[in-house]
């Protein structure tokens, strides 16, 4: 087991594991909020193809939570316009 | 950094690894390119979590027997984590652009897969709508169960390990969800039944789903997603339907999570970008157009690029292997078993061409959409927004309605919309290989084409 934070929370993980999987592990699943209407986006398809599950690790915006493998320490938050 | 190979195989799936193997059985040194960090492709999806059970998979022991030949063949090297952003052809060679530097040949395979074909409905952007792949990727890539109560939905065979998958890995799977009828496979049994392996394949999911107690409706479709007060997927609403997609009757399901697919969608960026001829299928999907061995057309006949797997038509991994099979033969210029790949090849494309008879996509699809039902993802265009260009500004072709409402012009380039645009349009075959065209093949950040000394 590792650890990371998302949105400042400690969360834990195995390593191996996609950001995004780490985070419904958790029932977490707002990746961001789309930049025009503000509506929160999760997971789509799975396999870094839409781009829909974007979010910031390590102060990177942009990331593709889904093809992301989760890192001990990383810092994850919820990318608010993308 | 340039790096020259014999052979490039771009795709680490079925079709890119058989590629990758015949031609290096062949004699040539292959460079095997995957952008994701383990091979397999989205078929033999696997985790990198250590001592971590693998029998999530279908048929992963032939899988893994194959990846470890390509893991211990000197003649192949294997660049995982390596995403293409361009292809082109310049001097006579194909050069193949990555963030450190190119890949150069005269020599391609092309294996770039297929990913789940989504229809637009109102809700489809909320989270927990995902598609199928999505539920199969969590539980396969990362051993992690979608949600706590999922509903499994869309149309074809591959629905069935999904909710299998899913189900017998301890997940609350509330009902499986198919288009088409209970028995509309009865037409072709003739013709499913020269295919043991995959009906005994099926078999084994349909009696997985029947301990776990799954019920499967027929003739269903999840027309629409419902948020809670935190935005998160609550409810959806499925509607019995008639042979065209239109809706007769509807009730609804509470469910976190719907994993819907309505078959594959060949991703076929790079043969575009590399100007090769594409072609549009049976199934109204986009393809790259090739000869008996796999080759491509390409306006530069020097080169020898070639096309396998879902790229040249949705057809499942049997078909996948023979035509990776055929290609890396061919790019090695060899004829070693030719005939008898061939013939498994003819066997395997009548299967797939079966399967999309029995698993038929109808166009009422569009009468599910309501004026803002979201069509474009990325750029949050709705199906309002694309009626008006259509009818108001005249924009009745994708290409004149992507300029006026931006659609397709997001992160993901229309992979997820520009066949439902194209479909919304009525695009005739020429729109629809256009939709397609993607010269920068995956987004790419400014500093990285700077270090890249390209700006």
């Amino acid at each position: 087991m590792i650890t990371f934070t998302f949105n400042g929370v400690e969360l834990t993980a195995r390593e191996g594991q996609s950001v995004a999987a780490a985070l419904i592990a958790h029932n977490e699943r707002i990746t961001r909020l789309t930049r025009a209407a503000g509506k929160p986006r999760g997971i789509f398809c799975g396999i870094g193809v839409c781009f829909d599950c974007l979010i910031i690790i390590d102060g990177q915006p942009n990331q593709r939570s889904c093809i992301t493998e989760v890192k001990a320490g990383m810092v994850v938050a919820v990318q608010d316009g993308a | 950094m340039e790096l020259r190979h014999q052979v490039i195989v771009i795709g680490g799936g079925p079709a890119g690894l058989n590629a990758a193997k015949y031609a290096a059985n062949a004699g040539c040194n292959v460079a095997l390119l995957d952008s994701a960090p383990r091979l397999g492709g989205q078929y033999w999806r696997h985790t990198g979590i250590e001592s971590d059970d693998q029998s999530r998979h279908h048929n992963f022991d032939q899988g893994s027997l194959l990846m470890d030949a390509i893991i211990a063949n000197p003649r192949i090297t294997i660049y995982p984590n390596t995403t293409i952003w361009s292809a082109s052809v310049i001097n006579g060679e194909v050069v193949l652009r990555y963030k450190d530097g190119a890949f150069i040949t005269s020599r391609l395979i092309l294996a770039t897969g297929a990913y789940d074909r989504s229809l637009p409905f109102p809700g489809w952007d909320i989270p927990g709508v995902m598609t199928a792949g999505a539920a199969q990727s969590l539980l396969k890539g990362s051993g992690v169960i979608a949600g706590k109560r999922i509903v499994v939905a869309g149309s074809g065979p591959f629905l069935l390990p999904v909710a299998a998958g899913l189900s017998s890995h301890g997940g609350k799977v509330v009902g499986l969800i198919e288009a088409a009828g209970k028995f509309a496979w009865l037409p072709e049994i003739l013709s499913l039944l020269q295919n043991p392996a995959k009906i005994s394949e099926g078999l084994g999911y349909l009696l997985t789903l029947r301990k776990a107690k799954v019920e499967m409706r027929f003739k269903q479709a999840v027309i629409s997603a419902h948020a809670d007060s935190d935005g998160l997927l609550e409810s959806i609403t499925v509607a019995n339907i008639d042979a065209e997609f239109h809706i007769t009757s509807t009730y609804s399901i509470n469910c976190d999570v719907a994993a819907i697919g309505w078959g594959f969608t060949p991703d076929t960026s790079m043969a575009g970008a590399l100007g090769l001829k594409e072609e549009v299928a049976a199934d109204g999907s986009v393809v790259v157009a090739v000869d008996e061995n796999q080759r491509a057309s390409s306006a530069h006949s020097e080169l020898h690029i070639f096309a396998a797997g879902e790229i040249t038509g949705i057809g499942g991994s049997a078909l996948s292997l023979a035509e990776g099979a055929i290609a890396g033969l061919a790019a090695a210029d060899s004829r070693t078993n030719l005939r008898d790949l061939k013939k498994i090849r003819r066997k395997a494309r009548r299967f797939a061409l079966t399967l999309q008879r029995v698993y038929p996509i109808a166009l009422g699809w569009k009468s599910w959409l309501t004026p803002e039902t979201i069509i474009c993802r990325c750029e949050e265009v709705t199906h309002a927004a694309i009626q008006s260009a259509f009818t108001e500004l005249d924009a009745d072709d994708a290409r004149s309605a992507k300029l006026m409402t931006r659609c397709g012009m997001g992160m993901c380039q229309g992979r997820i919309c520009s066949r439902n645009v194209a479909d919304l349009l009525d695009s005739p075959d020429a729109d629809r290989i256009k939709g397609v065209y993607r010269p920068i093949i995956s987004p790419i950040t400014l500093g990285e084409l700077a270090q890249d000394g390209l700006l």
